[in-house]
């Protein structure tokens, strides 16, 4: 049977990557840490997939066809398109078909309708912390895109189910898989809108402090009453939402926060126990 | 709400040679989407508000970024759009 062996998030944002020569020092420093801290994690718990959570933004979904939640089920997914991410490696990535595919039957059996795809191109969003995370060798992955680009949206509490269920997913899948969660994204920044560069450190804080108490009533009613005011990226902490209800609400550890107006978004990284 | 068409360009510019046609013969470009005429004329315009209230704020960001404009000016012009 598989095991569920880690659940990690990390922020993203492309001035990470972009701007990374023309960052400060201390900054990229502080940076490279968390993601080297995570990769270590991963590597010690021996991943062999990944489930990685993000949005999609705007690389493979348009108004045409914006599935809230798809799940990637290919053999092999396609690298970022973007050209400060030329580098990243392996391209394309490897899938986990038989994972995805048991998520995506399990996630129809228990009332859940996600779309599906054969191959999705993974932008920044995911591929940033996998890069930066250094890993040796790149895991399966199962890529699961939400939308938290263009509303409405899913609920936090659809969220925090949608954790849930992949937990019992992962649990019931027949093959010998040691199994990680990597959320993706947030916590607060502003792209496009007149807020454009702010970072709410006060929210920020408050976010961590509510997962770190892990009490679901108060940290959805903070969620979803005060997401919206911190900037459209905060839409990304959805992720962070399913990755917590994916620990059952327990075992929450910060590992940093970093609010970066240099990179627009106020960063964290963390990992449930 | 979300106009299609603009939202169609900001997104189709996401690709470096169609950006590089933009850059070189944006009329011809815009040819290919049938914009509202008072959508058609911000674009020609760089009306950073009036274009955001009509598409994705992701979207709009790419568009500008394609059409050269840097952010500093970028998030300047948006908040005019708080200012008043």
């Amino acid at each position: 049977m598989a095991e569920l062996v880690g659940i990690y998030a990390a922020s993203h944002g492309p001035l990470i990557a972009r701007d990374r020569g023309r960052l400060p020092d201390a900054l990229r420093q502080r940076l490279s840490a968390a993601y080297s801290d995570l990769g270590r994690r991963m590597d010690g718990a021996r991943v062999d997939a990944i489930v990685a959570l993000g949005p999609d933004h705007w690389t493979n979904f348009f108004l045409d066809n914006l599935p809230a939640v798809c799940i990637g089920i290919g053999e092999e997914h396609g690298g970022p398109p973007e050209p400060f991410m030329r580098d990243f490696a392996p391209n394309p990535i490897p899938g986990d078909p038989a994972l995805g595919r048991h998520i995506l039957e399990t996630a129809l059996a228990d009332g859940f309708e996600p779309a599906l795809s054969y191959r999705l191109r993974l932008d920044h969003g995911l591929c940033l912390p996998l890069s930066r995370m250094g890993l040796p060798r790149m895991p399966r992955l199962v890529p699961i895109l939400i939308n938290e680009l263009e509303p409405p949206m899913l609920s936090y509490r659809r969220c925090l189910a949608w954790g849930r269920l992949l937990r019992t997913a992962i649990a019931s899948y027949p093959e010998p898989a040691r199994v990680a969660i990597l959320a993706t994204g947030g916590l607060s920044h502003s792209i496009g809108e007149p807020t454009m560069g702010a970072i709410d450190e006060d929210f920020d804080r408050r976010c961590l402090d509510g997962f770190a108490k892990g009490d679901e009533g108060p940290l959805l009613d903070f969620l979803e009453h005060g997401a919206a005011g911190a900037g459209n990226g905060a839409h990304e902490i959805r992720n962070w939402a399913v990755a917590h209800g994916a620990a059952g609400g327990r075992g929450f550890e910060l590992i940093d926060y970093i609010p970066a107006p240099e990179v627009y978004v106020g960063c964290a990284y963390a990992a449930w126990a | 709400m979300r106009d299609y068409w603009l939202s169609k360009l900001c997104f189709d510019l996401q690709d470096r040679e169609r950006v590089a046609e933009y850059r070189r013969d944006r009329e011809a470009v815009l040819a290919r989407y049938p914009l509202k005429p008072e959508v058609r004329a911000a674009v020609l315009a760089d009306d950073v508000v009036a274009l955001a209230r009509r598409t994705n704020p992701y979207l709009l960001r790419y568009y500008f970024a394609a059409a050269g404009m840097p952010d500093a000016e970028f998030i300047a012009r948006l908040r005019t759009s708080a200012d008043g």
